[in-house]
């Protein structure tokens, strides 16, 4: 019965992260540039819900669920303003340059957090309420389930959104091609601020989600960006299937081989999987083989 | 041609020296800067430190100015080099980030300042440096305390160790093997966590299947809370004894009183369950300062300050001067008792909080006074 919450446990983590992978990969299809202050808008997120659970009233019943609309508000805002602050006064400089301006947000979020909540870690309300129930022999988290349905929920709302609505394929055609795009008429800039508000209210999602859980620092933002980048790596560059598949890997890795062997093997496994990835499958498990157009 | 550059390199160390053993000059105020890491991962611990140098130097004559070191060497050292530029430095409070600290004591050495510091890393005292001084009971000393704690007064004889797996973490698993292993309970379990590392599930879970009787926790503050919630959470059944992290109000209010019952952790004061009215008057002061609970870095820090100043109280003007009061006078300070072993290390007793389940504030339930044998 261990199994199944250890199960359940690494399915939550990887629901978490692939909120952040997908929404890193979101920006990355919208400006083919890394958006290196992705991890401190989980972090964001995380501190949104804790500021935001100030105004909720004592005993409320699902108070994260409650805060969640709020924080994916203030985290696409948040995503704007990256995307008009540090990408496009630059965007027709070399990728390195965005690397430099996200990063700099980066420390200016993170810094920014520090002076107005402290350094502390500090904790967000559970999604729907502590503790768990029996099943089977099993307990069973209910903020873990709460997790995976939340993550299913928003990543279910996401697909929709590009796959069957005029931005979602407004966003795509964007994405594969940006002067074709522009040539048809679609406003491209308008997109790729669609994309950093999309993927940074993903980002803070999965701050909120993680931040009850496993409590939220300011200083948290660096693991969570190589969490994604790793998931990326596996899943492939720009695949959001991808990005989704590398984040419940990276899960598994963090708890059940750390369950069978220890962390630290686990952490080396995971690399390990990372070189064999690279070196068989260099364009990732579910990334296409790219070619150069004749 | 050769020798020119030779003669300036003399020209330099000679007036180096000259400074530091110069008196300041009469124009210059006497200078304490206070360089401690308040952004990055060890801001918490940094944000103590500094609270408690600036209360201690508040209302003094000394001049003061806050740097912060971050959590690289290199700002460290550009901020000790512009600090030491100023005139009437006698002092400095150094970051309390082992990797920063040593990368400053060579510094100090060749500028001749002490360094007052509540870092924890074993090595700093150990370079042979007369310029450290550390306020905050090493691992040597709180290691001891939380092995002989669960060893006889709580009976373990099969301990866990988890621990974290950064230079701190390793330090203080080396010093709780020896001490357990002298004292006949060799860990049944050990495992070390990187810092990343969320879930605390699998470690606990092998913890519980390794037949251990206690837990030892050596981790900081946000895996020290997450490890108690999951133990509880998983129902692990035995005494849990972490390491200073937990006596941090700030790690408590992560946790529900009731997840907090039974918990113990070793630290070298805790500041809020002290009942002696010096101790209160500085809690109080230090909540009306900075809004906050004091820990024992910010009284570690503190009282490592005060003597700074108790020794400029005592006539010493210059950075010799500060460093022979240092080496050899004895301070009575509002956690402890402090006094140099030869090596800088100033702190020597440690105390066992636990904490009842009703509210956040621990008891201080053994206190272990003059570990080392110094005083």
């Amino acid at each position: 019965m261990l199994i199944a919450q250890l199960l359940l446990n690494a399915l939550a983590l990887g629901a978490a992260y692939a909120l952040v992978a997908i929404g890193f990969v979101l920006v990355l299809n919208a400006t083919t540039a890394v958006n290196f202050a992705h991890g401190e808008s989980v972090v964001a997120g995380g501190f949104a819900a804790v500021a935001l659970a100030l105004f909720l009233p004592d005993g409320i019943a699902l108070p994260g669920l409650i805060l969640l609309p709020g924080v994916l508000a203030l985290s696409a805002i948040l995503g704007l303003a990256i995307g008009a602050l540090a990408y496009l006064p630059i965007r027709d400089r070399p990728p390195v340059s965005v690397f430099v301006t996200t990063i700099a947000v980066g420390i200016i979020i993170a810094n920014g957090l520090n002076a107005t909540f402290g350094a502390a870690p500090r904790t967000a309300p559970p999604l729907v309420g502590t503790g768990g129930f029996e099943l089977a022999g099993a307990v069973l988290s209910r903020q873990s389930l709460a997790i995976i349905a939340t993550a299913v929920a928003l990543l279910g709302g996401l697909a929709f959104l590009l796959q069957r609505t005029q931005l979602g394929r407004r966003f795509r055609a964007c994405s594969q091609d940006p002067e074709m795009a522009r040539a048809l008429g679609i406003r491209v800039t308008r997109m790729t601020l669609a994309g950093f508000m999309i993927g940074t209210a993903l980002a803070g999602a999965a701050g909120l989600l993680l931040a009850h859980q496993f409590f939220v620092t300011p200083a948290d933002g660096a693991i969570l960006i190589l969490k994604a980048y790793i998931a990326v790596v596996i899943g492939g560059w720009g695949s959001l299937r991808g990005a989704a598949a590398g984040a419940l890997l990276i899960a598994l890795f963090e708890v059940g081989v750390a369950a069978l062997a220890s962390q630290p093997v686990a952490e080396g496994a995971l690399y390990v999987a990372v070189l064999l990835i690279l070196l068989f499958r260099p364009q990732g498990l579910f990334g296409e083989t790219q070619q150069v157009r004749a | 041609m050769r020798s020119f550059p030779f003669f300036g390199a003399v020209v330099i160390v000679a007036a180096t020296a000259w400074s530091a053993v110069m008196p300041t000059r009469a124009e210059d105020p006497l200078r304490i800067p206070v360089l401690v890491p308040i952004t990055g991962f060890l801001s918490l611990e940094g944000t103590s430190q500094k609270n408690g140098a600036e209360l201690a130097l508040v209302g003094s004559k000394v001049a003061f100015s806050v740097e912060d070191t971050a959590t690289s060497p290199e700002i460290a050292i550009n901020a000790f080099e512009r600090a030491a530029d100023a005139g009437g430095v006698v002092a400095v409070v150094a970051p309390m980030l082992g990797t920063q600290m040593l990368a400053l004591v060579p510094l100090a050495d060749e500028f001749e300042l002490p360094l007052v510091t509540v870092s924890g890393t074993a090595k700093i005292t150990d370079l042979g440096s007369p310029n450290v001084f550390r306020f905050f009971p090493g691992d040597v000393v709180v290691k001891e305390a939380q092995a002989r704690y669960a060893v006889e007064e709580l009976g373990a004889k099969r301990p866990a160790i988890v621990y974290q797996t950064t230079a701190y973490g390793q330090s203080g698993r080396a010093e709780l093997q020896d001490n357990l292993l002298a004292l006949d309970a060799p860990p049944v379990f050990e495992e070390g966590l990187d810092v990343s590392v969320k879930d605390l599930l699998p470690v606990l879970t092998k913890v519980r299947d390794s037949g251990a009787d206690a837990l030892l926790l050596h981790l900081h503050s946000g895996p020290t809370a997450l490890a108690v919630r999951q133990a509880k959470a998983l129902g692990l059944d035995m005494p849990i004894i972490a390491g200073s992290a937990m006596h941090q109000p700030e790690t408590a209010a992560l946790l529900a009183p009731a997840e907090l019952g039974g918990v113990c952790a070793e630290t070298g004061s805790s500041p809020v369950s002290e009942t002696s009215e010096e101790v209160r008057t500085f809690v109080d002061a230090y909540r009306r300062a900075f809004d906050r609970e004091p820990d024992a870095f910010a009284l570690g820090q503190y009282d490592g300050t005060k003597m700074v100043l108790a020794a400029i109280a005592a006539g010493a003007r210059t950075p010799a001067d500060v460093r022979t009061y240092l080496q050899t006078a004895r301070h009575d300070g509002l956690a402890m008792t402090y006094m140099s072993d030869g090596t800088g290390n100033m702190a020597h007793s440690a105390v066992i909080i636990c904490y009842d389940g009703e509210d956040r504030v621990p008891d201080i339930v053994k206190r272990y006074g003059n570990l080392t044998g110094v005083l």
